[in-house]
């Protein structure tokens, strides 16, 4: 294991190269291990605790952290090095190789933040960055810098450095523009790294509108059982004179009101509903009104408000006399006293 | 009438560690008292002597002591027990209290005693023995059956506690309030800049704030235990509980809704009132009390915002909770719930006594006007207008005639500092938060419904 590097070093590895990718290109030399275990301490306190730990940790026996860097710097290069084959996709790759979340970090945002012409160039940064500590890992696995480098020299590098050069010989091919051209292989690049997000984002909004739908379809219900809005119930013999049937009150929500109105005599049917805010009134036999428990609207039996706030009478709703002598209730029709809808022969059933 | 006892045993066992915990209370009362020193001047008027004013609270606490250990210990029946609220107290309470025009009175001499005998009051040994007497009179209330069924209802609990929490903190204000202005007249530093120590967040608020969490989480804790929460019958869409009421927070908004149309108190009132709060920043010129706790440097910017706050806010909570009962009708806190208590109102709008009709004596009114059934919009429009004429007039002369003449002679002086649109803004705000008792007093004095009512138009003033 000539490298292993536990949470730490990777860690400071990051820090460092996030923080002075432009510095270190100045001073390749500085990163050789034989020097640093000297020298860091004074001249860069930050680089101290970083590589310096790298030879030391190849003698001493392995701390979990250690192991676990251990496997997962294999597992990487392993899978790196079965991809020595030019990269499609390089700055990816490197990221994934450099395992530092800082480098993963900074090929995304480069890739991000550049949609246009930014992204080769901070590419170009990063690889110079990564590919400056080249000496340092001298063992039989390719360390994150050897990647780095390897992918550096090998495709990516050349091709974002050449790009412009290759660009021309190639109108000719039947892809639609240069541009375009260019657009889509950094569109690959890009969907290379949005791809888990994007089947992220794809999957959480699926479930999302699944869910949506799903509630949806809790407005029709299979079976309903809301009281049809058209019912019989029974004939006018049932209600006499100066009445109010509460009996249909709990299911239909109507008050069934035999008395008279502007001198005839009626029966008709008022909803329980109060006009003030909707609460339900009673009937007070006692009293002959209905009051509402809410805030105390109170209605003559004729339906018509007298007390408390409530600013309009209580609606009727339809009734009639259907052909086999029941009266039938038609909840889906409504009739307002103050819009003059008294009036209407459906509101009510004339008994002579 | 009901056949409910108004003591049980249990009641009485209950009543006798009230009466401890007031005991224990004013036994540390009196010991401070003691290490205070001082007379009573009250006692040397009397008695010619001087009289520590210690010994008077040893006497009373042990008045305490023996009346808790009579309850605790009594083994005789309940209906000989002697400690409790005379019936008199009872009726009388029950007719002042049951009426809303009584009730209203009733709070807002109250907050007028409160700012008018605020130099007394914050004294701590009045303030001590208000609370002597309010706590007093809750123990002996609780001897009666109905006051038990409203103030004992679990949900109805923390508002007692409310009540004491709202007091005890308006004394506060007032206390520090009075000290300070005391301090001014007299040319000395406010107190807030004499005692500017500062002290540092950490760790001395935030170890006070953690106190502060723990404690009411554990009051939090122990009243969930204790008190179980009433769960009504299930909902139902044709069946509304008798009597309904809103959150305890909300009750206000509820008693609103008595004498205000639904759009008006439930939607406008609340946004003007919360906007008009957020406005308050903006429309106050007064750069006294800035930091520092004074009433006579913004007395009426207090008593405003305490006239919205207590009359008008908790009194109506009060209202709502404890003496609105089954169709919203008001009972006393002694009085039995009686769903077919019969309270009779007949109320008008105002179109309708304005076009109240009749030839000989106003000729020169006519009839009403009503729209023909088969009227078109636009006609339908010009009779409504017509018909509201006075209603709307007298809105807008409520709105807009009053900001300047209140600008001309009251405010003068508010006008010239605050400039033409924020007079406007604080005028308007005024004006409807003085809306609410204007129209109770409407409604009370002349069973007046709607200023403005269009019921074809669900809009109603
Ligand atoms: S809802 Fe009936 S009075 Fe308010």
């Amino acid at each position: 294991m000539a490298k292993k590097l536990s949470t730490e070093e990777i860690l400071a590895a990051a820090r460092k190269e996030s923080g002075k990718g432009e510095a270190k290109s100045g001073k390749p030399a500085d990163e050789s291990p034989a020097e640093e275990t000297g020298q860091a301490s004074e001249e860069q306190p930050v680089r101290k605790d970083s590589v310096p730990a790298r030879p030391a940790a190849a003698g001493k026996p392995k701390s979990t952290a250690d192991i676990l860097a251990a496997a997962r710097a294999q597992a990487k290069g392993g899978s790196e090095e079965s991809e020595s084959r030019p990269a499609a996709k390089p700055a990816s790759k490197a990221g994934g190789g450099a395992k530092s979340t800082a480098d993963i970090l900074a090929a995304a945002r480069a890739q991000a933040g550049g949609g246009g012409g930014e992204v080769k160039s901070a590419a170009l940064k990063k690889a110079t960055a990564a590919g400056d500590k080249p000496a340092a890992p001298a063992g039989d696995k390719p360390s994150v810098q050897e990647m780095l480098k390897a992918v550096r020299e090998g495709k990516p590098v050349p091709k974002s450095g050449e790009a412009k050069k290759t660009m021309p010989p190639r109108p000719e091919r039947p892809a639609p523009k240069k541009s375009a051209k260019k657009e889509e292989r950094r569109n690959v690049l890009l969907a290379l790294v949005t791809t888990p997000f994007a089947f992220a984002w794809t999957c959480f909004s699926t479930a999302s509108l699944a869910a949506t739908l799903g509630v949806a379809r809790f407005m029709f219900p299979n079976v309903l059982v809301e009281p049809p809005s058209k019912f019989k119930v029974g004939p006018p013999s049932d209600y006499p004179f100066g009445g109010v049937a509460t009996k249909w009150k709990a299911q239909f929500g109507v008050w069934l009101v035999h008395a008279e109105y502007e001198g005839q005599n009626l029966i008709y049917a008022l909803s329980s509903v109060c006009t003030h805010l909707g609460c339900t009134p009673n009937w007070l036999e006692s009293e002959q009104k209905f009051k509402c428990p809410c805030h105390g609207s109170g209605f003559f039996i004729t339906g018509v408000h007298f007390e408390g706030p409530a600013p309009r009478p209580l609606e009727r709703v339809g009734i009639r006399l259907a052909e086999d002598g029941m009266l039938e209730v038609d909840k889906s029709k409504k009739f307002q006293q103050e819009l003059g809808q008294w009036v209407d022969p459906a509101s009510k059933v004339v008994i002579s | 009438m009901h056949s409910h006892p108004d003591l049980t045993s249990s009641v009485i066992q209950g009543l006798g560690a009230f009466y401890l915990v007031l005991f224990l209370m004013n036994a540390i009362y009196t010991y401070f008292s003691f290490k205070k020193g001082g007379h009573s001047k009250f006692l040397e008027r009397l008695t010619g002597q001087e009289i520590p004013a210690a010994a008077m609270w040893a006497l009373y606490s042990a008045f305490l002591l023996m009346i808790a250990v009579a309850h605790l210990t009594s083994t005789s029946s309940p209906n000989a027990f002697l400690f409790k609220l005379p019936e008199w107290v009872k009726y009388y309470v029950d007719v002042i209290v049951a009426d809303p025009v009584s009730f209203s009175v009733l709070s807002v001499v109250l907050f007028a005693l409160m700012i008018l005998l605020r130099e007394w009051w914050v004294k701590p040994v009045v303030a001590w023995i208000l609370l002597n007497v309010s706590v007093i009179a809750l123990g002996l209330s609780m001897t009666d059956w109905d006051f038990r069924q409203i103030v004992g209802k679990p949900d109805n609990v923390p508002i007692v506690a409310m009540l004491f929490i709202v007091g005890f903190f308006t004394w506060l204000y007032f206390r520090r309030a009075i000290e300070n202005d005391k301090r001014i007249d007299e040319g000395r530093d406010v107190f807030e800049k004499e005692d500017n120590e500062k002290i540092l967040v950490w760790p001395d608020l935030v170890y006070t704030e953690l106190m502060c969490m723990v404690i009411l989480t554990v009051i939090l804790v122990a009243w969930g235990i204790l008190l179980h929460a009433p769960l009504e019958e299930p909902g139902s869409a044709v069946k509304t509980p008798n009597p309904s009421k809103a959150p305890w927070y909300f009750l206000g908004l509820q008693e609103m809704l008595v004498y205000y149309d639904p759009w008006l108190a439930g939607v406008v009132f609340p946004s003007v009132i919360l906007v008009g709060l957020m406005a308050i920043p903006y429309i106050d010129f007064n750069k006294g009390g800035n930091g520092y706790y004074s009433f006579k440097e913004r007395w009426f910017a207090i008593s405003t915002f305490l006239f919205g706050f207590l009359p008008l806010w908790v009194a109506m909570i009060i209202l709502g909770t404890f003496l609105r009962g089954p169709n919203w009708n008001m009972f006393g806190p002694f009085e039995y719930w009686d769903v077919h208590k019969l309270e009779v109102l007949y109320n008008v709008n105002l179109s309708e006594y304005f076009w109240l009709y009749s030839p000989e004596w106003t000729p020169w009114v006519g009839a009403m006007p009503v729209a023909p059934p088969d009227a078109s919009l636009p006609q339908q429009a010009r009779i409504i207008f017509l018909r509201e004429a006075p209603g709307f007039i007298a809105v807008i002369v409520y709105l807009a005639v009053l900001p300047p003449l209140m600008a001309m002679t009251l405010f003068r002086t508010y006008f010239l500092r605050m400039g033409f649109l924020r007079f406007m803004v604080f005028s308007n705000l005024l004006l409807m938060m003085l809306a609410l008792p204007i129209k109770m007093v409407l409604r009370w004095a002349f069973n007046l419904k709607y200023i403005i009512a269009i019921p074809e138009w669900f809009i109603n003033v």
